[in-house]
């Protein structure tokens, strides 16, 4: 009788134990690779934050030191600006556009899955190739693309690049055009789980197309925008290629982001000290923005 | 059995470097530090030397000749790496203290290096051929405590290059002063050189991006002519020089005649640019271009060698004293093939290794010889490198070698790119700006005077 009613415990004991192990098999070889690549260097980043890195004459302990330095050089001070300008500017703009593409390219039509095909390309092409051929776009007389535009018009040249005014905005307007499709694409997964016989009951009650947008899509796809505006503020932060090709953070410093100062520091100052620990604030400030946008979707959902 | 076990040493090598190099540049660098250099089988072998440089894959082909020569010579192998992001990579390699054996870069680093602890002391005596470098070159290799930390390897001054036939067509003469260079310039701009009866030629090219210096680099050679020095030696240590008349003078003639003055004087985006997207003078649209001689082999390629000219560089209000660099061999801390080492250093530094740099298909690595004994047109059968070795004998000057150079050269261009961009600001504020940004540099540095 005891054996009985032993028997299964054991058994059920041993299924448990392999159901508990089986996925962290699955996911071991991943989370060994995030460990030695992310985490790993993670943590030796936030440890150099705190040294005057010297790895052959021994680093030496800085205390809060790189951090004062980097908050208080207004050149850093200037670049957190142009980041935040650059990335809410990059963020809500992509949004839009990949809102509007979505729109425009939804459906089941053969030529609409090439043309959406067509305008994914920004995405899976090097960022550092767009930059290139956007400053070829961008040449500031009236051989570029954009200029010869203008210059139909009876307008320009613009010097897009070369003016402090307006370099931002240029590389701005090319951010936008590099991360438009990928929220495009997330937000047309959102729009196919849409209920088409609310579209038919708004037909029918003659309802605008704003009224629409706004008391059916929207609510609809909130959480695909949710997906895409975390991951904008994840991303918007992060800014450094495109800058990095297009203007090399200028002229002077017009478009100096968080990251390229941070790359001047680590590599044309040799201050890896200091490249690390303006890296340890913006991981700080992306955790808390992508925490906030996170908290916010999600009281968003619940009500 | 052996290749195998190479084949395991050499992939855990690599995640090793990997790792660390990822651990250096923490959340920032990471990825970008996956590129090339991570990773040789044969860095333990003692027969074996790491050999970086600063090169692109066309300069890469003359240095694996000149290796292929060396292996051939003395048995020694070289693990050959161009390496095109250099002082990236080598912060990766520095973290985990295991540098190359021997690295080939630029001479205004060597203060950088040596301040971090990057370069074995070189005693020139241990180095066979010594004695044929000339004190000029070696004394450029002394660095803050006196001792030696480089070999000279190639050493350059920059001459204006001038499209030949356009100069002709317009009937105008050879530039020799500034004010002829300007006049030149806008000739090239406006009276239509290339007679497509379009206005689209350019007077004069300028890297002028602040983006890792390039802008102090150009800038340089117009500095010096001015009589402007961006820091001065004094005694034992170093101080700022931005804030002098000259440099006021100076700054302000660049900032009203090229950057501010007649459109087409330089090339559009020219604030913007860097030498790598700087092509306006082989594209064929820009008349001039102040630069180094490393780009005669490429503008004969791209215009043909009677298109254009190489002149000593036109004389400023103080001189024609022109930026001269170059490249130093160093040795990597602590890698233990000191007989290797030297033993390669004195085959670049002879007239054989020297020769096979300066020659070939492709661009050559070394520019002017280090090695006394040569003479750069002579080697290379073209009187327009005599100009080069003339310049860079008579009328040239290095940044200084002692400091760490990095951070005074990256302040000096971001100044530089700030005053030439706004064209209605106050250079003197924008200099005496400068001069106590470069005086904070030198007490970093404990070199303040």
């Amino acid at each position: 009788m005891t054996a009985t009613v032993t028997t299964p415990g054991p058994r059920r004991a041993r299924a448990l134990r392999k159901k508990a192990v089986l996925p962290w098999l699955f996911l071991a070889p991943g989370l060994l690779l995030a460990l030695v690549f992310k985490f790993l260097p993670m943590g030796k980043g936030v440890w150099l934050s705190f040294f005057d890195v010297r790895p052959f004459l021994g680093d030496q302990w800085v205390g809060l030191d790189n951090y004062t330095r980097v908050l208080t050089d207004h050149r850093f001070q200037d670049a957190i600006g142009h980041t935040l300008v650059l990335g809410i500017g990059m963020s809500l703009g992509a949004i839009v556009a990949g809102f509007l593409l979505a729109l425009l390219l939804e459906g089941q039509a053969r030529s609409l899955k090439i043309i959406r095909t067509a305008v994914f390309l920004p995405v899976v092409t090097a960022t550092a190739v767009v930059g290139e051929m956007w400053r070829l776009m961008y040449y500031p007389t009236s051989d570029g693309l954009i200029n010869s535009g203008l210059g139909l018009l009876g307008l320009g040249p613009v010097p897009y690049l070369d003016n402090p005014d307006t370099a931002l905005w240029a590389t701005m307007a090319m951010g936008i055009w590099m991360l438009a499709p990928y929220n495009m694409v997330i937000i047309l997964a959102g729009l196919a789980g849409v209920d088409r016989s609310l579209y038919e009951a708004a037909a029918m009650d003659g309802v605008s197309l704003w009224q629409r947008l706004r008391h059916i899509t929207l609510p609809a796809i909130r959480p695909a925008l949710g997906i895409v505006l975390t991951l904008a503020a994840i991303r918007g932060l992060r800014v450094f290629t495109e800058v990095y090709v297009l203007t090399g953070g200028g002229p002077a410093g017009s478009t100096d982001v968080w990251m390229t100062r941070a790359y001047t520091l680590g590599f044309s100052r040799n201050d890896i000290g200091g490249a690390s620990a303006a890296s340890v604030l913006l991981l700080c400030v992306t955790l808390l923005l992508t925490v906030t946008v996170n908290y916010f979707r999600k009281r968003g959902d619940v009500r | 059995m052996r290749d195998r076990r190479r084949c395991i040493d050499m992939r855990l090598r690599r995640v090793r470097r990997l790792a660390a190099a990822l651990a250096v540049s923490g959340f920032l660098f990471g990825t970008a530090a996956c590129g090339s250099g991570s990773g040789s089988a044969r860095a333990g072998d003692p027969n074996t030397l790491e050999v970086w440089t600063r090169s692109d894959p066309e300069s890469a082909q003359t240095y694996e000749r000149v290796f292929a020569a060396f292996t051939k010579k003395t048995g020694i192998k070289i693990d050959y790496q161009p390496v095109m992001n250099f002082d990236q990579q080598l912060q990766s390699r520095a973290s985990t203290k295991d540098l190359p054996d021997v690295m080939i870069n630029d001479t205004a680093l060597m203060g950088s290096y040596q301040a971090q602890g990057l370069l074995e002391p070189v005693d020139p005596a241990s180095i066979a051929g010594h004695d044929e470098i000339t004190a000029k070159s070696w004394s450029s290799t002394v660095g803050r405590d006196g001792r030696h930390y480089g070999i000279p390897y190639s050493r350059q001054a920059m001459t204006l290059f001038v499209r030949k036939d356009w100069r002709e067509k317009l009937g105008l003469p050879q530039p020799k002063t500034w004010q002829d260079t300007l006049a030149l310039a806008k000739a090239f701009a406006t009276r239509d050189p290339d007679g497509d009866g379009r206005k689209d030629t350019y007077g004069m090219v300028v890297p002028g991006s602040a983006q890792n210096g390039y802008v102090a680099w150009w800038g340089a050679s117009w500095l010096w002519q001015g009589g402007v020095r961006i820091i001065e030696k004094e005694g034992s240590g170093y101080r700022p020089a931005m804030d002098s008349a000259a440099a006021l003078r100076t700054v302000t003639w660049m900032k009203d005649n090229l950057f501010c003055g007649d459109n087409g004087v330089i090339q559009p985006s020219a604030l913007t640019s860097v030498t790598a997207n700087t092509t306006n003078f082989q594209d064929g649209n820009a008349g001039m271009y102040l630069t180094g001689p490393y780009n005669i082999s490429t503008f004969d390629k791209a215009l043909g060698k009677d298109t254009f000219e190489v002149l000593p560089a036109p004389a400023g209000p103080a001189g024609n004293d022109v930026l001269a660099d170059g490249e130093n061999v160093y040795f990597g801390a602590r890698t233990g093939k000191a007989k290797q080492e030297q033993t390669l250093a004195a085959f670049l530094i002879s007239p054989e290794g020297q020769t096979l740099a300066m020659t070939g298909d492709h661009q050559p690595v070394v520019r002017i010889p280090v090695n006394s004994t040569l003479d750069a047109a002579k080697v290379r059968g073209d009187a327009r490198w005599s100009v080069v070795q003339k310049a860079y004998e008579d009328d040239s000057l290095q940044f200084p070698n002692a400091p760490d150079w990095a951070p005074i050269k990256q302040d000096t261009a971001d100044s530089l790119n700030a005053l030439f961009t706004y064209c209605g600001s106050d250079v003197k504020a924008g200099l005496k700006e400068l001069n106590d940004t470069l005086a904070g540099d030198l007490k970093d540095q404990d070199l303040l005077k």
